[in-house]
């Protein structure tokens, strides 16, 4: 997996890596939903698409990982596969489309692990290191 | 002292003080015994959230630390800042997630000697009465937005006006349940969707509702006034402002991250991401963030009512023979404009406590009038196998620490340790062993919250005694506990 839980004093932590910022965002979508829940089966049952704009990678990443959350705990609804992902960069700002297959989530049938209050900003840094993307993200519990 | 390269001074056995460096406005100021330094210090960040918060505009004469410090994102957990309001910040990190996250404590006039074999049967008909876990929802009919806008607007008002308590509980509740000048109209609808269904509910992680007992008491006056006595049943609810608080501080800090540059603010860290307390921006923050403490008000109102309504059912008593009424409610997340005595000049400051609770003296204007002769109760929840503290609030208090003290005991270990260490181990049974009763919605909640997951809060509630910032009134043991 292109992402591991490492030791938080009291959240949790998740180092992140991908071979592009595209693969990056889509290992830090898996991390966020093994983090919160426990499902072994999935149903497509509906997509959705979201556009984000933001002034850094990692202002985009928070965002599209805070829509997630968002998904789950308002909306009852979790992704299943990434469809599409794609990243532009402007002089000011990056852009974010992405495509979601889903379903309905029941909290009282699946297995919720934990409620993720939010998206931290805290020491999240996207690098590259040689080939591989990086970074470290906390969520919030 | 010298902690992880950050030379630390000692000003007396209470408190010690980081002296200015680099961008520093002010020092920072920890109170902790020797001994916390020693063994839970030492390579904890948060020592340098301390400094890091001391970089913050505007910043009056200290950024504080309480005795429960530890790592939390951009202000440490313990922290206290207070900011001028004319050319200071408000920051959402010294807030925190759980907007008014908080403590209220009700009292009933049973010895636990009477309804020892009912305990069981009470928490398991709380633990149905009041949901919890996560996601919890539907303690009360899903409201519409109108309805949670009531809610932000009027906190535990609304409570009141739908039947969950008196009005008694109103002027019992810090802020009266209802802090001014909320701004519905800054909370986003995301926000608000979060609240819909989540009214009276506990939710999960270390939050609870307990039911104790009232172990020991140290100021026979102050508990008189309170009305503890020596094995009384008294309740205990831990919980804030669930998803919508949650959302509310997420919403802001988005704008706030992204309009650094606009302000010229260099911080050391994102999470400190602040505005002008004058700016629009941190106008709508403040609006947003009053909304949300007066929508956990009105949780921690209706979960209350809730409670009582269980011990009713079970006990089969009436209202007259339970006597369930509350003592206090106080919040230990939030940010507040009070004035403070600062360079001899009363001084309008936003204070803001991220894991701090108010800790008001006696003859304070803003306590109840019940409490003006000791002064307004802090209450410090401890873990769920040991114990959990009453305390009151001291001048000393106003002198030093703008007012607040600690708020509980603090994790020593992770969630990941505590569950490794929880291993082998029949929590359930030793906590039965202890004579505490425990329901939660799933055992990796109990593991992860094990009582030897957290500091011994006595530790830190006494440091706030010897240090003459809250004295402690009584201390209460857990014998029935509910969490998500």
């Amino acid at each position: 997996m292109p992402y591991k839980f490492i030791e938080h004093p009291a959240d949790i932590a998740v180092e992140v890596d991908g071979n592009s910022l595209e693969e990056l965002f889509k290992s830090a979508c898996y991390a966020w939903r093994e983090a919160a829940m426990n499902i072994s089966s999935f149903n497509k049952e509906s997509s959705k698409k979201f556009i984000f704009n933001g002034t850094t990678s990692e202002i985009l990443l928070i965002e599209l990982l805070s829509e997630l959350n968002f998904q789950l705990y308002s909306k009852k609804w979790v992704f299943v596969t990434i469809q599409n992902l794609a990243i532009d960069k402007t002089d000011s700002e990056y852009h974010l489309e992405i495509e979601l297959f889903g379903q309905t989530f029941h909290p009282e049938i699946h297995n919720m692990k934990e409620e993720i209050k939010a998206i931290t900003y805290h020491q999240v840094k996207i690098e590259k290191v040689g080939n591989l993307y990086k970074t470290l993200i906390v969520f919030d519990v | 002292m010298n902690i992880s390269g950050i030379e630390i001074e000692k000003v007396n056995d209470n408190l010690w003080e980081i002296p200015i460096t680099g961008e520093m406005l002010v020092p920072g100021r920890i109170y902790a015994s020797e001994k916390m330094f020693k063994e839970t210090l030492q390579n904890d960040e948060a020592i340098k959230q301390v400094i890091n918060v001391a970089h913050l505009p505007g910043i009056q004469k200290y950024s504080l630390a309480m005795p429960d410090i530890h790592w939390g994102y951009g202000f440490p957990i313990g922290g206290v800042a207070a900011t001028d309001i004319n050319t200071g910040v408000i920051s959402p990190g010294g807030v925190g997630y759980d907007i008014n996250c908080g403590v209220r404590l009700a009292k009933t006039s049973l010895n636990y000697n009477s309804i020892k074999n009912r305990i069981q049967k009470l928490v398991e008909n709380l633990f149905n009465d009041i949901p919890t876990g996560v996601g919890s929802s539907g303690a009360i009919k899903k409201l519409n937005s109108n309805e949670i806008k009531k809610i932000l607007r009027n906190g535990s008002e609304w409570a009141i006006t739908n039947g969950f308590g008196s009005d008694e509980d109103l002027i019992l509740t810090e802020e009266k349940g209802k802090i001014k000048d909320a701004n519905p109209d800054a909370v986003s609808n995301r926000a608000i969707e979060r609240g819909m269904d989540q009214a009276g509910t506990l939710g999960s992680g270390n939050h609870f509702l307990e039911i104790d007992i009232v172990d020991e008491i140290y100021d026979e006056k102050a508990a008189t006034i309170l009305g503890l006595f020596t094995n009384q049943i008294v309740i205990q609810i831990h919980t804030g402002s669930r998803g919508l608080g949650y959302q509310v501080c997420d919403d802001y800090l988005k704008v706030l991250v992204q309009s650094e540059k606009k302000y010229g603010f260099n911080l050391p860290d994102k999470q400190l991401a602040c505005a002008p307390i004058k700016s629009e921006e941190g106008q709508n923050y403040l609006g947003a963030m009053r909304s949300a403490a007066n929508f956990a008000w009105n949780n921690r109102q209706i979960i209350m009512h809730l409670a009582k309504k269980s011990f009713n059912r079970t006990l089969n008593i009436s209202d007259a023979e339970l006597n369930f009424s509350l003592i206090y409610d106080v919040c230990h997340n939030i940010a507040k404009i009070e004035e403070h005595i600062i360079d001899g000049k009363a001084k309008k400051v936003c204070v803001h406590r991220k894991g701090a609770t108010r800790a008001f003296p006696a003859n304070n204007n803003l306590i109840p009038d019940k409490y003006k002769s000791i002064g307004q109760p802090v209450l410090i929840p401890g873990d769920m196998g040991r114990y959990s503290f009453v305390s009151i609030g001291t001048e000393k208090a106003m002198e030093e620490t703008f007012g607040s003290s600690c708020h509980g005991a603090g994790r020593v270990q992770s969630r990941h340790q505590a569950l490794k260490a929880a291993k082998g181990k029949n929590l359930i049974d030793e906590l039965t062993k202890k004579g505490i009763v425990i329901q939660a919605k799933g055992y990796k909640t109990i593991a992860e919250e094990m009582p030897h997951a957290y500091k011994d809060v006595s530790d830190v509630v006494d440091v706030m005694h010897n240090a003459g910032i809250s004295t402690k009134v009584a201390k209460l043991k857990p014998v029935g506990v509910i969490k998500g």
